[in-house]
């Protein structure tokens, strides 16, 4: 299947504000579908390799991506483009949701339903934990670096400002010495 | 100092701890906005991350909800600048070399390192949220287990486990 980057800033917009628009439980798989499937503008192998490198940046993934994919093709301009692309429509349908919620906010029984959704969603984050960690669960060392930053984070408390750099150094030797 | 001005420095630097994306820092923002500050209560903070979670797109939104719910629209716009500002431009200068780095061993143990760190950050997020000041609540805890479960059984979009979470708060809260 042969890939052609998008030809203009126009193009890279509509693409990255689709993405945005329908992206309805979680913004990667719309991604690949919009980029990979869709408009083909890269391979699946070169996808794959970008949101490796988002992933491992911090911020946003998909936010990354679309300054590194815009920066890719049209510089500068392509990424303030795609980023302006992908937020916009989300950022003002969230407000405009949030909005609407204040005014539901008091009424009997809104509360309840809004504290099950986040409590389903805190079950979505130990979810995805727990995926993350399957590939890994068999080594000692990381299920030490996992529930040393869950016991400090979590339970303890204590500041990621000072748990980070911690954590990164140990995992980082662990890693080294091939125990990752 | 103007709430504006914290609000931007504070997510700023969260946006260069955010390794592995918004989720692993989601207890560090709780624990400013709600512990130390005391800006929002805990109760505002999950309402926000319910919305952000529903709504359609990036979940780094969940961020601006928390802005809004602190400072309105300048305090929405601020706070997700701030939380994807320091990261992009990161982006954007490592784009060209992370491709240069294709294959060298210190990518590779990087890469492993990291890994049990945000997986630790992002079952802390979990928790935190799931247990509204440090005390346990088993029917919050029940749901968030049932919706883990289904995360990890199952190919559903997400969504529906939110929908669950929406029924079992009505019926049990």
């Amino acid at each position: 299947m042969p890939v052609t980057p998008p030809r203009n800033l126009t193009e890279l917009f509509l693409g990255f504000l689709s993405i945005g628009a329908r992206s309805f439980g979680g913004v990667m798989p719309w991604a690949y579908r919009v980029i990979v499937e869709e408009r083909r503008w890269m391979s699946e192998e070169d996808f794959t390799a970008t949101i490796g490198l988002c992933q491992f940046l911090p911020g946003p993934n998909v936010g990354n991506a679309s300054i590194v994919l815009g920066k890719k093709w049209f510089g500068l301009k392509g990424s303030v483009v795609a980023f302006l692309g992908f937020f916009g429509l989300p950022f003002l349908w969230v407000l405009a949701l949030a909005s609407l919620y204040g005014e539901f906010a008091l009424q009997p029984g809104v509360k309840s339903v809004v504290t099950g959704v986040a409590a389903a969603g805190a079950g979505l984050f130990i979810g995805t934990a727990i995926k993350l960690a399957k590939p890994i669960a068999r080594k000692p060392a990381a299920l030490v670096v996992i529930t040393g930053c869950f016991i400090a984070v979590g339970i303890g408390r204590v500041s990621m400002l000072i748990v980070i750099p911690i954590a990164a150094l140990i995992s980082y030797y662990l890693a080294k010495r091939g125990l990752l | 100092m103007n709430i504006l001005v914290e609000l931007g420095l504070y997510f700023s630097l969260l946006s260069l701890l955010s390794v592995g994306g918004m989720p692993s820092v989601i207890p560090e923002m709780h624990r400013y906005v709600v512990e130390q500050r005391g800006w929002i209560s805990h109760n505002d903070f999950i309402e926000m991350f319910a919305l952000g979670q529903a709504a359609p797109g990036p979940n780094v939104l969940i961020s601006s909800l928390i802005g809004w719910k602190i400072a309105g629209i300048p305090g929405a716009l601020v706070t997700l600048a701030a939380m994807c500002g320091p990261a992009a431009v990161l982006s954007f200068w490592v784009a060209g070399v992370w491709d240069r780095l294709q294959g060298t061993p210190w990518r590779a143990v990087a890469q492993r390192a990291m890994a049990p760190m945000v997986i630790g950050l992002i079952l802390s997020g979990g928790f935190v949220l799931a247990t509204p000041g440090g005390s346990p609540d088993w029917r919050l805890w029940t749901i968030a287990a049932l919706s883990a479960w289904a995360m990890v059984a199952t190919k559903r979009n997400p969504l529906w486990m939110l929908a669950g979470g929406a029924a079992a708060g009505a019926i049990l809260l």
